[in-house]
């Protein structure tokens, strides 16, 4: 029988069970390359090592280290994340076989899930970041803030480049900010954010649905009343000092007796006219709204020795008009002159 | 167009004319005889009683959304810029500056929201429309609000005004104007802040309306002198009509303000007495329970007011899933806001019809400042130190500096002793691996062996405690105990093909120690390693970077030669330089021309020249390439009196393979 195989029947052969070899030990994922993890298994793998799913008790034992009103910086153990995969891993392996093969994968299995980490949560025209392991920290954050402000904007940035009360932010996989990895709502009071790395500084800022119209709540005065920040009428700059209500730069707003919240919008007017700069004695509607326009707040976590960070709560309402209120008022008188004849 | 991110704020967009039909009359006068007058009807459309969808781009805050909103005003977004002033609130054919339309907000309890109504009965009956003909539906919704109500929340008609711009944006930055066309937009604002209800710490439901104010504008409220703090009580509360049966019986329909058990309704049209107010409290208290119903038989077919509020959000939600939602959310959303009002209210009740409709929640009053201001901020795992004479020491949990905490923990024999834990986020970096890098990676089979036991007796169970929620979560999903399963068996397949492979191929086969099991990139990785360690016995020797240029053969003097090429006498060139310098002698003398310029070229003569020279050259590089001296021996093509060039390099080579040391010196 030995004289029917010859040496190119066995280099066929040879080289057919070696690109079937290829073929099984290997995932192909079009999106994501190639594995030996298969992609079910692999992204499975990837949401435990973000703890998608791991019970809160587990997280937080104990109330005591998460009270009322406040937010818990921490580091993820790797540790621990790796018995938590470990564990599930554990599934099915009956014989002594099936754990050293386990074993010998092992190493490959941790190396692939390392790197799907940063696949878990990719937000659109984000680019795919690839690394092996790195730190992975994050923080707990349980308020009233959480549930009043849903959709909050959480960033991390590794060096503190961006402007406190820039208004823009650079893309999450630039270099200076970090990749948020996970970020949930775990109960309607309680956020849990992970990034990607050691942050040095933290933004967290109020969700921006839209261009809103609204009144501010002065801390030192009652709950039950309202004051307006003035705007130069000009530029739509707020009146200094920025972050303090004084009596030159904000007015009481004034409400309708008995009525819950109804605001006597032409006083308010008035008022606002008096105290605008350049406003010329009255505003028109398209000026009061200017002045009643309200922009979101940022609070920023950082090194509290650094001194531009001393303020640590800042207003988001840059708010710049390219071109004087008077020269549009014309150009559109101007033109609806036209329209009239 | 402003620039991105910019947008410009105008006061209002008039249109020429109101919404409404218009005769045209065209006359022509001075004419010797009669000409009738030319009569064209047109019809200007706006809504009226309901806003088309595509006309409301957003709205603040959103649809069903529970926030803290108790210091921004709602408003709605409308695509089309002059919608606002296209009809006239007084009644006029002109336009106005005062829009037609208002954005009212109601809290739950405050007004009633009809189902869909004939448009003829949407509005106050006795209410003069400009054309009571011209509408865009036949049936509308209308707000039904007693006038207490409407002196307390509506807009004055001097604010009207104030409460209505138009906005010019980008139109491709659609965060501000998504399914615009021109980016102008009309924005409606409201004139009451949906505050949060800071006395008894509830979150309040709110409805915010857009309604006509066509012809009523008299029925809005003077101006009164402000005041600069406000109280949160319900214009009125009619809530306790939740407990009522709806269809009441004929009697509370004729007689009004029926006798409703121990309920109390509000004081139609007088101001809430500090005691009136206490015994609307004790109705709201009272309404939680069952209430005497009106036949004194019939069960009660609503719920309660507390039910209702608890869970309005979730049944919006569970309602949207409905293919029937359109019209389904908005009917659910407007739950709350049925209470027969009109049947129970003994002042007047006022009608306005309702252009758009929606609900949201406010369930916060602190400000974003002030909470983020006054948070704890601090690392997991640490626990603040506890103020001095506290005696409640048990109170706090056993923590330690590592993050660790003492639980209780039950051994299998029963024995009830402390254990440490730690979760996954621990106050400072850890080391994942105590093992070094040579060894194997550690891997646990089962919980046990991730048990530790530390110098102080007790267990700590952090990892073992992670082992096994994460073998509980891999259980709990079915497609990933399956994956694993078809995963592992997979692998052994692998393995025995690869045992096959062993024996066949004369290859080391990878391991699955360092590199990734790739049989494709081995196969590549091992022939270019051959490749790059005998390149000249697989690939051939190597060219030269650059190749000797083809020698200049120049017999004689230069000069001669260069003269005889362009066809002038040398010597008398030569003599007439010695006269007056060789440039100018150039210049003087003129070389011969073959063709004058504009002459067509006798084209027999020069494809006989051109046929000549390419004849010459083949020759020439014939001769070159292969001389007759060389015989079989190409070798001495080395002695040859021509330079060998690279291709006799290359042959050379490739004859003789162990010359390869002077190939580069030709």
């Amino acid at each position: 029988m030995k004289a029917f195989i010859n040496a190119d029947l066995a280099i066929q052969a040879a080289l057919s069970a070696a690109t079937d070899y290829a073929d099984i030990v290997t995932d192909r994922d079009p999106d994501d390359g190639e594995h030996v993890v298969p992609g079910e298994l692999r992204r499975f793998l990837a949401r435990l090592r973000l703890l998608h799913g791991v019970p809160f008790s587990y997280l937080v034992p104990d109330a005591n280290l998460l009270p009322i009103e406040s937010i818990r910086f921490f580091y993820i153990d790797r540790a621990w994340t790796d018995a938590l995969v470990q564990g599930a891993l554990s599934v099915g392996t009956i014989s002594s076989a099936d754990r050293t093969q386990l074993e010998a994968v092992y190493p490959h299995i941790r190396a692939e899930v390392d790197e799907a980490e940063r696949t878990i949560r990719q937000p659109r025209g984000e680019a795919l970041l690839k690394a092996g392991s790195g730190t992975i920290t994050g923080f707990i954050l349980r308020s009233r803030a959480v549930s009043g402000w849903p959709n909050l904007h959480v960033r991390a940035y590794s060096r503190d480049v961006v402007a406190d009360d820039a208004l823009t932010t650079a893309a999450e996989s630039d270099p200076s900010r970090m990749k948020v990895l996970r970020m949930e709502r775990l109960a309607p009071a309680v956020l849990l954010v992970l990034f990607d790395g050691v942050p040095a500084v933290v933004h967290i800022e109020e969700p921006r649905q839209g261009i809103q119209f609204g009144v501010r709540i002065d801390p030192d005065s009652p709950a039950n009343q309202r004051r307006v920040k003035v705007r130069d009428c000009d530029n739509g700059n707020p009146v200094p000092p920025e972050n303090a209500f004084t009596a030159t730069n904000a007015v009481d707003v004034p409400f309708r007796p008995n009525a819950p919240g109804v605001i006597d919008m032409a006083t308010l007017r008035a008022r606002l006219a008096a105290k605008a700069p350049h406003s010329g004695g009255t505003l028109e509607p398209n000026e009061y709204a200017l002045q009643m326009l309200r922009f979101p707040f940022r609070q920023v976590f950082g090194d509290p020795d650094n001194q531009t960070e001393s303020k640590r709560f800042y207003a988001l309402d840059q708010f710049k008009a390219k071109v004087a209120l008077t020269t549009w008022k014309s150009t559109v008188a101007t033109k609806l002159a036209k329209v009239d004849s | 167009m402003p620039q991105t991110g910019h947008f410009i704020l105008h006061s209002n967009v008039m249109p020429p004319v109101t919404a409404g039909a218009y005769e045209l009359v065209t006359e022509q006068v001075d004419l010797p005889f009669g000409v009738e007058p030319e009569h064209t009807h047109v019809q200007i459309a706006a809504p009226r009683y309901t806003m088309p969808t595509d006309q409301i781009l957003s709205s603040f805050p959103p649809a069903n959304a529970e926030g803290a909103f108790g210091d921004r005003l709602p408003q709605v977004v409308l695509k089309r810029r002059t919608l606002p002033w296209e009809r006239n609130p007084a009644g006029q054919v002109q336009p106005s500056e005062t829009p037609w339309l208002a954005l009212v907000v109601v809290a739950e309890g405050e007004a009633q929201l009809s189902t869909a109504t004939p448009v003829k009965d949407c509005v106050t009956a006795g209410t003069a429309l400009l054309d009571p003909d011209d509408k865009d539906v036949e049936q509308g919704l209308y707000l039904a609000v007693t006038e207490t109500v409407v002196k307390k929340i509506f807009p004055c008609k001097d604010d009207l005004p104030l409460l209505a711009h138009v906005r010019e944006v980008d139109v491709n930055d659609t965060e501000l104007a998504n399914g615009d066309d021109d980016g102008w937009l009309a924005v409606v604002l409201a004139n009451r802040l949906p505050v949060f209800d800071d006395a008894n710490q509830k979150s309040v439901r709110y409805m915010a309306c857009l309604v006509n104010l066509e012809g009523q504008l008299e029925a809005l409220p003077k101006p009164t002198p402000p005041v600069a703090n406000f109280e949160f009580v319900l214009a009125q509360d009619w809530r306790v009509l939740a407990s009522v049966d709806p269809r009441g019986g004929p009697d509370v329909q004729v007689l009004g303000n029926a006798q409703l058990g121990n309920v109390v309704l509000p004081a139609a049209g007088v101001q809430a007495k500090p005691a009136a107010r206490a015994a609307l409290a004790k109705a709201g208290a009272a309404a939680a329970q069952p209430v005497v119903a009106i036949d004194g038989a019939a069960k009660m077919t609503q719920p309660s007011v507390g039910k209702q509020w608890s869970s309005a959000t979730q049944q919006v939600a569970a309602v949207a899933l409905d293919p029937d939602a359109k019209r389904l959310v908005r009917d659910t959303m407007a739950q709350g806001f049925r209470f027969p009002i009109e049947a129970f209210a003994l002042e007047k009740v006022l009608r306005f019809p309702v252009l758009a409709h929606w609900s949201f929640t406010t369930n916060e009053g602190a400000t974003f400042e002030k909470l983020m201001q006054g948070l704890d901020v601090g690392l997991l795992g640490s626990v603040a130190e506890p103020p001095p004479n506290t005696p409640a020491a048990d109170a706090r949990p056993e923590v330690v500096q590592t993050g660790h905490i003492g639980l209780g923990h039950r051994t299998r024999r029963g024995d009830p002793v402390r254990a440490w834990y730690r979760g996954p986020c621990v106050p400072f970096p850890t080391a994942r691996d105590s093992t070094s890098k040579d060894q194997p990676l550690a891997l646990a089979h089962s919980a046990d062996q991730l048990r530790r036991v530390i110098p102080d007796g007790r267990e700590d169970l952090a990892l073992a405690a992670a082992f096994e929620i994460g073998r509980l979560l891999a259980l709990s999903q079915l497609s990933v105990v399956s994956a694993l399963l078809r995963f592992r068996g997979e692998q052994f397949g692998a393995g025995r093909v690869r045992e096959v492979l062993a024996q066949l191929m004369p290859f080391v086969l990878p391991g699955l120690k360092d590199e990734r099991v790739d049989m494709g990139r081995f196969v590549a990785l091992q022939v270019l390693g051959v490749l790059a360690n005998n390149t000249d016995r697989m690939i051939g020797p190597r060219r030269p970077v650059a190749d000797p240029g083809r020698p200049l053969r120049v017999s004689g003097d230069l000069d001669q030669v260069i003269a005889t090429g362009l066809g002038f006498d040398l010597a008398s060139l030569r003599k007439r330089a010695d006269a007056v310098g060789l440039l100018s002698a150039l210049d003087q003398t003129n070389a011969p021309l073959a063709l004058k310029p504009g002459q067509a070229p006798n084209e027999k003569l020069v494809v006989a020249m051109l046929q000549a020279a390419l004849q010459g050259e083949l020759q020439r590089t014939l001769g070159v390439a292969a001389p007759k001296v060389a015989g079989a021996v190409i070798r001495g093509a080395r002695g040859r009196a021509t330079a060998p060039d690279a291709l006799d390099a290359l042959l050379a080579g490739a004859s003789a393979e162990d010359d390869e040391d002077d190939e580069d010196t030709p």
